[in-house]
């Protein structure tokens, strides 16, 4: 298989997991999947400072301001001068976090400090620095932040590293038989069968999303055992139950039946009755609503897009395009089955210089899209709105999420309104 | 410490304030930047992103790429999406590590150039300051590779120069009768339009971005300029009443309440381009502290509703939000800021 120039290719004809060349990179107006400055903001009572460029600045401190959040976040500025004398980088982050401490109403307890690409290329004695502000704050907790997108086409994300940071200030609490559940910045749903199944058994779980308390932040600690639920979370929570020495079951929403047995019964549940029944059912009768509609996934709505869309070929629907650039490597044997079972299904690349171009809502065709890249891409109002999985897991994930096409399908959406605003699921002061 | 915001946004950056002058034009605009630019750009600082077609790219630069200086991927790639896109030129705009390692930036325009057989320019940018800096140095950078002279005028013929949605979100201006609008640099204009600027008699500066432009063809072309409303023939004197913001459209609104009210407003720039733009009881500002300092004895202060932050409080406080600073949160708010009845009115 060949990696393609084009933006787009039959999955038959993809390559794995790399379908599309790099190259000069367009930016879709959707921009309900969360940053870094949503995720640091996880961790309750935690303030954010970045040192960086006015450029590189406007994006997050902006972020923070929709968020009504910006007195929990500040800014140091780098300039020119910064970069020219040997030792200047260090000592404007070191004094710019101090000022910026010390003019605070209160000082907080928790700290997420980020410098960024130039930092490193500076070689800054980043230790050096995190070393002095903990002398000079001694009640401050910090968090190494990272923003240095620089580092993420070979290797791993800034989020994935801020996750990681983030959790390595949990401290190992003493077992107390409840199940963590963290990694993933939607909280649980109500129709997620981890935590029905845990909870109707009488454990406790605690969820990462969910802490409305810096102790509960700190509680979380306290478990016997991790999951999971989101693969961005993954290098944080491996590193996690490494620490505190807890075992990890990986569980992100996936919509293979087998998968999610295999998986409940890794969490000591109980088999869920009548799970595939039921799903199929909800399922043949979402079938019988849309006939033959033509539906366009994105890879920001689900964890496991492919899974997704092989779950609704399965089930007859008239999937034509995944919007994505690269293809999760644990999605192989349903990325394969898919090449064989339904060839034509389209790959589509969002970042793609030919992204840009008109939308194509003036077509009269009516197209579920399920995220927000696929909404504005196919151009619909009619689209299930959604980010990392939603909260949702299992046999009662997938009938939720059936039930979330169906509204879709249904009702249109403001797309234009909804999809350019940030963070979907955070607070937001635009009206 | 001039460098601290504690709580105050800094305004758009440089690399965006070149992609908002230059958007309508028809060029592929290349940002070399690893991530982030073109997200904060079309998220925060661009009104038309969602439905206006702009050929608008980051290069996607990676660790390696930027250690070792390997320039042919980032050359590769423009020649290719050109291939792919068709624009009518290419723009270039650097960001911090390119800046760093010294990327020669006009070096690559012409092999660019070579390849494409398309005009190519670098606009001077790094991330390391304000719009204003990036959208002056993007028309100037325009104007000085795709202006030709014209043979003929337009009689009573004016460009209007420095109109990015960034200062001029909602602003209509009317042309004064007897005048003829040639071009207008740049939203809601078009390649076709601001290439018949040297056809014009006269250029109107509306924002500082359109300032160095218009030296530009004052020197190449003996196209005189004015600033807008000439504000600075209109005296003010001291006063603890302030608008703050950007100088050319700050200093215009406190000549216009100085002429129909007769109260004097003083100007404190918070934008980096101020040279010739101030007036003696004006001043320029860098930074949180010294805008906060020179608002500390304040009576009342016109100014986008986040400089509120750091005001104090007995002061009357005049919301004038500016899309460049409090980007897609007051939008909605933004007036025309030719009608100073819309968001003024005398005490």
């Amino acid at each position: 298989m060949q990696i393609t120039d084009n933006d787009r290719i039959r999955i038959a004809d993809a390559s794995f997991p790399k379908p599309f060349a790099g190259g000069l990179e367009f930016n879709a107006p959707a921009h309900g999947t969360w940053n870094i400055v949503h995720i640091g903001f996880k961790i309750p009572k935690a303030h954010q400072i970045y040192i960086c460029a006015d450029n590189c600045m406007r994006g997050v401190v902006m972020t923070a301001a929709e968020m009504g959040e910006l007195n929990r976040f500040s800014s140091v500025i780098l300039e020119e001068d910064d970069m020219v004398f040997a030792g200047r980088l260090e000592e404007s982050t070191i004094e710019g976090v101090t000022d910026v401490l010390n003019s605070l109403p209160e000082m907080p307890p928790v700290v997420i400090v980020f410098p960024v690409c130039v930092h490193k290329f500076m070689g800054c004695d980043i230790n050096f620095i995190y070393d002095e502000l903990s002398k000079r704050f001694p009640s401050v907790k910090f968090v190494r932040g990272f923003m240095d997108p620089v580092m993420q086409k070979r290797g791993t994300t800034p989020d994935q590293r801020l996750r990681k940071a983030m959790f390595d200030i949990i401290p190992e609490g003493e077992k107390d038989g409840s199940v963590t559940v963290m990694g993933c910045d939607m909280p649980l749903s109500k129709d997620n069968d981890i935590r029905k199944l845990l909870e109707a058994q009488g454990v406790t779980v605690r969820d990462e999303a969910s802490c409305s308390s810096l102790q509960d932040y700190y509680d979380l600690g306290k478990c016997s055992s991790v999951i999971c639920s989101y693969p961005a979370g993954l290098l944080g929570t491996t590193a996690f139950c490494k620490r505190i020495g807890r075992p990890l079951v990986y569980m992100p929403f996936t919509f293979g039946y087998d998968e999610i047995d295999d998986a409940l019964s890794q969490i000591g549940t109980v088999p869920v009755f009548n799970g595939r029944v039921s799903c199929d059912r909800v399922a043949a009768g979402l079938k019988t609503l849309l006939g033959d509609t033509e539906i366009a996934i994105d890879y920001t709505a689900v964890p496991r897009p492919i899974s997704l869309a092989r779950f609704l070929i399965e089930k007859g629907f008239n999937l034509k395009r995944i919007y994505l650039d690269a293809v999760d490597p644990d999605e192989k044997e349903d990325f394969d089955w898919l090449a064989a079972n339904a060839p034509d299904v389209m790959l589509c690349a969002t970042m793609h210089v030919k992204g840009r171009r008109p939308l194509r809502a003036e077509s009269d065709q009516k197209i579920l899209a399920i995220g927000q890249k696929a909404a504005w891409f196919e151009g619909t109002e009619y689209f299930v709105n959604m980010i990392e999985g939603g909260g949702l897991y299992g046999y009662a994930g997938i009938k939720a999420f059936l039930k979330l096409m169906e509204d879709a399908f249904i009702v249109p959406k403001d797309t234009e309104d909804i999809i350019p605003r940030k963070g979907l699921g955070c607070s937001s002061l635009l009206c | 410490m001039k460098k601290a915001y504690k709580i105050l946004p800094v305004y758009t950056g440089d690399v965006s304030g070149f992609a908002s002058a230059l958007y309508e034009l028809g060029g592929m605009l290349v940002i070399h930047d690893p991530s982030g630019c073109n997200s904060t750009y079309n998220t925060h600082d661009e009104v038309r992103w969602y439905k206006q077609e702009a050929l608008i790219y980051i290069s996607g630069l990676n660790d390696i790429d930027a250690i070792t200086g390997n320039d042919n991927k980032f050359i590769g790639d423009i020649v290719r999406a050109a291939e792919d896109m068709k624009p009518k030129f290419i723009a270039l705009a650097n960001s911090p590590l390119p800046y760093l390692n010294g990327t020669d930036f006009k070096g690559i325009s012409k092999i660019v150039e070579d390849r494409t057989g398309l005009p190519c320019f670098y606009v001077q940018t790094n991330a390391m300051h304000d719009y204003t800096k990036g959208a002056s140095e993007a028309f100037s950078a325009f104007a000085k590779k795709m202006l030709k002279p014209s043979g003929k005028k337009v009689s009573g013929g004016i460009n209007i120069l420095g109109t990015t949605p960034l200062d001029h979100t909602n602003t209509k201006f009317v042309i004064p009768e007897g005048k003829t609008l040639v071009s207008n640099w740049a939203y809601n204009s078009s390649l076709d339009e601001v290439l018949k600027a040297t056809q014009a008699e006269l250029n109107l500066v509306v924002s500082s971005t359109g300032l160095a432009a218009a030296e530009y063809m004052k020197e190449a072309f003996d196209i005189p300029y004015e600033l807008l409303g000439n504000y600075l023939d209109v005296e003010r004197k001291k006063s603890r009443n302030y608008i703050v913001g950007e100088p050319v459209i700050s200093g215009y609104i406190a000549a216009q309440i100085k002429k129909i009210y007769g109260a004097d407003l003083n100007v404190i720039a918070t934008t980096e381009i101020t040279g010739g733009l101030l007036a003696e009881c004006d001043r320029k500002c860098h930074g949180e502290d010294e805008i906060k300092q020179s608002l500390s004895d304040a009576e009342m202060i016109i100014g986008d509703p986040l400089f509120e932050l750091i005001s104090p409080k007995t002061a009357r406080f005049i919301r004038l939000p500016h899309f460049a600073m409090s980007g897609r949160l007051f939008r909605k708010e933004i007036p025309d800021l030719m009608r100073l009845e819309d968001y003024y009115n005398e005490p």
